[in-house]
């Protein structure tokens, strides 16, 4: 347990702390001419990417047992709770 | 549980009984008549937004009370409504007591609704749900708005009580023999949510008050003229209506916690992750309200922080979503419509959180704030999962309530006609935000794709509509001549799990 | 509450956390490049009011309902509101800021290409609302 609290400080000391410091820095440097739809929409699309393609992970997950695990499926078996209290 | 339709009580005998099923029966009827008609105002705003230019409403001030109606009606009228009509039936149940810790405080908190209820529709306001400042102090017209908060201000106190009846109930009247870690996850639901509401609440209640006095003229808190900051009401606000969405949420997926297990024919998968996800929402939930103020003018440092404090929720959310499909594994599922209605619910609920990290990130604000980006990705959330996740435990409850089954095809229609309905709807309004359309507009300019997406919105809308009036129908015949339902296990799954069944309290 | 292994549920949560903490950095790092606006930015008063915008360059012109600003330059909104909040937005340049009665927002960009644009109101202010429209016109430099 004290292993993991020590092991924890100095994970704060070593990688947060000085993440926190450069994320409150952030409005030091002088502004970059960018265009902000090139960003921002840029930022969308990776985020819907990664988005769409968890989505199809969860979801296809969800249809594959619903159809598998229904009770009219051939291999459908009946699960050890069955006519237990549980 | 059971209310005799064969032996009819006076309706009185119900109305003034402190029973927790009574009350809850009053909870779910009176909920159910809000989600009705709130569900028709819906349908007069997406007919109103078939077509630019004005189709059935003639003016833009109808048009804003409706909506302003719609979203107050449907959250503070039905959907926390409902959930204290399935605490109330479900909660002493669970925790093995004959009723509520305090029968009377009960019955006055459900009795404080339809007052509070009957404010915001005779009033009809206009300012919105937030009743954002200076707009709802200097623009906002007459008695409406002034109706609104003092039913608003009913409102709160009735979820305090309730939520305190709650909180006692789990807590302190539990059977003995019960510790706490075995409380069932639909009742600890409600203890975490009742939680949230009473720290929530008391904010939002302070500034109700302060909006009043500023609308009678006689402060200046939120009144930019007299020194005051509107910036602060909407801190105020959603400091209260962020942990809400939790309030809504947590006994939604509770629900979904007692429908899973029983028709997979297996316990949770994991009671305890269900547990430490509910208490880690709750406080989480507390760390993320500026989020909906983004474009108000903050600085970047707090933005990155409640950013910080919105992800942090994802992690808890994805816990149930895992505890769900973990659940339905190697069961032997069996499709009643409930089971149908929770798992369309699962499957709705990570689109919404989705499209909710998606608003969280900072710089995607600036492309879907107050868009119908935002409609849709709320909607998702109060339509798809909360709304999901009650009806399908209407439908579970129905026999115990009423002795009888309801039709189950006509819920199975239901069912899918509401999915395809969301599914047309909301994921079309998250497409609309990104073409860039403002929310609570009554009309729009005559863009090509905004129309062809607004139709497409609309005809989901009616889709829902049609089957709500099944639903209906299906409630109303089935309650009087349905098949008699077997209450020792209505759905033919095996498995004494149902704690209504060894509750069978006589009324008093 | 049954004995079983729980390691999947594990590995399920820490690619959850991952991910977000992916997401919360590509954020910050795009919120930081969008925010800070570049020196020399023109600054363009924008006032607020139900239900029409009104903006004043630098050099004092005023316009009303309409804006005109030129490709290759950058320019600073200073958005405030006379009566109650509203929110402006030009959709197709990805601007939106709060107009809000008694504090000055800010907002920069810089226009790439010459062609219209819809400026609209995205915060609920009453009445005409959804009518609270105007148009950026986006021109050759004139010098």
């Amino acid at each position: 347990m004290k292993g993991i609290i020590v092991l924890f400080l100095a994970l704060v000391v070593l990688v947060i702390v000085p993440a926190v410091d450069l994320a409150f820095a952030a409005g030091d440097e002088p502004g970059e001419y960018v265009d902000r739809r090139v960003i921002i929409w840029n930022l969308f699309f990776r985020l819907m990417t990664v988005a769409f393609v968890v989505g199809a992970v969860v979801s296809g997950t969800i249809i594959w047992q619903v159809w598998r695990f229904r009770e009219s499926h051939p291999k459908a078996k009946p699960t050890p709770y069955e006519g237990t209290d549980w | 549980m059971v209310v005799e339709l064969a032996k009819p009580r006076p309706i009185w005998q119900i109305m003034f009984s402190t029973h927790h099923t009574d009350v809850g029966l009053l909870y779910l009827i009176m909920s159910l008549a809000f989600l009705f008609m709130g569900g028709a105002l819906a349908l007069i705003i997406r007919a109103e937004l078939f077509l630019p230019g004005a189709q059935i409403i003639g003016d833009a001030m109808t048009f804003n009370r409706i909506f302003t109606v719609h979203g107050t009606t449907l959250i503070f009228l039905f959907i926390l409504p409902f959930a204290s009509a399935v605490g109330n039936y479900y909660v002493p149940i669970m925790v093995r007591y004959k009723d509520m810790a305090y029968p009377k405080l009960n019955a006055i908190a459900f009795w404080m609704i339809p007052p509070g209820g009957a404010l915001v529709w005779l009033g009809f306001a206009d300012f919105t749900w937030y009743a954002t400042p200076p707009y709802s102090i200097i623009s906002a017209p007459g008695p409406a708005a002034d109706m609104w908060i003092f039913g608003l201000k009913i409102l709160g106190i009735s979820s305090v009580l309730g939520a305190i009846n709650f909180v006692v109930t789990i807590l302190k009247c539990k059977h003995p023999d019960m510790s706490i870690g075995q409380v069932p996850l639909l009742a600890w639901s409600y203890l975490t949510s009742s939680l949230i509401i009473l720290v929530a609440i008391p904010t939002f209640a302070a500034a109700l008050l302060m909006l009043l006095t500023d609308r009678l003229g006689v402060s200046g808190f939120f009144n930019p003229a007299m020194g005051g900051d509107p910036i602060a009401y909407q801190h105020l606000f959603w400091f209260t209506f962020h942990p809400e969405v939790y309030v809504l949420v947590i006994p939604a997926i509770g629900m979904m916690y007692e429908i899973i297990p029983r028709f997979s024919r297996k316990p949770i998968y994991s009671y305890n992750s269900g547990i430490f996800a509910f208490v880690l929402l709750a406080i989480v939930g507390f760390s993320s309200w500026a989020h909906h103020m983004y474009a108000s003018g903050m600085s970047f440092t707090e933005k990155t922080v409640f950013m910080v404090g919105t992800l942090a929720a994802v992690p808890a959310s994805a816990m149930h979503v895992y505890n769900f499909i973990a659940t339905m594994w190697n069961g032997r599922i069996k499709f009643s419509t409930p089971m149908m209605w929770a798992v369309g619910g699962i499957a709705l609920f990570f689109s919404a959180g989705a499209g909710g990290v998606a608003n969280a990130a900072m710089p995607l604000d600036f492309s879907t704030h107050d868009s119908y980006w935002v409609v849709g990705h709320f909607h998702l959330f109060v339509m798809g999962t909360i709304a999901f996740g009650s009806i399908g435990f209407l439908y579970y409850m129905f026999p115990y309530v009423t002795g009888r089954m309801y039709n189950e095809t006509m819920g199975k229609v239901h069912f899918v006609m509401s999915f395809i309905g969301t599914v047309l709807v909301f994921f079309t309004q998250h497409i609309l935000g990104l073409y860039g359309m403002p929310r609570r507009v009554f009309d729009y300019p005559p863009i090509p794709e905004w129309i062809a997406m607004n139709q497409i919105a609309s005809v989901g809308a009616m889709i829902i509509g049609v089957s709500m009036v099944l639903f209906l129908i299906n409630m109303i015949y089935s309650s009087g001549k349905g098949k008699l339902a077997d209450t020792d296990d209505p759905f033919g799954v095996g498995g004494k799990y149902y704690y209504p069944f060894e509750a069978k309290n006589p009324h008093h | 509450m049954s004995g079983h292994s729980n390691w999947p549920e594990w590995i399920y949560i820490a690619v959850v956390i991952a991910l977000m903490c992916w997401v919360g950095a590509e954020a910050w790092n795009a919120e930081r490049l969008v925010e800070h606006v570049p020196e020399g930015a023109e600054i363009i008063k924008v006032t607020g009011q139900q239900w029409f915008w009104t903006f004043e360059h630098e050099d004092g012109t005023k316009e009303i309902g309409e804006l005109h600003v030129e490709v290759g330059k950058a320019y600073k909104f200073e958005i405030h509101s006379k009566d109650v909040n509203h929110s402006f937005n030009i959709h197709d340049y990805v601007v939106l800021m709060d107009a809000i009665p008694g504090r000055i927002n800010t907002v920069w960009f810089a226009p790439t290409d010459v062609g219209t644009h819809d400026i609209q109101c995205r915060e609920y202010c009453g009445l005409i609302h959804y009518n609270m429209r105007g148009t950026l016109y986006v021109e050759e430099p004139s010098t």
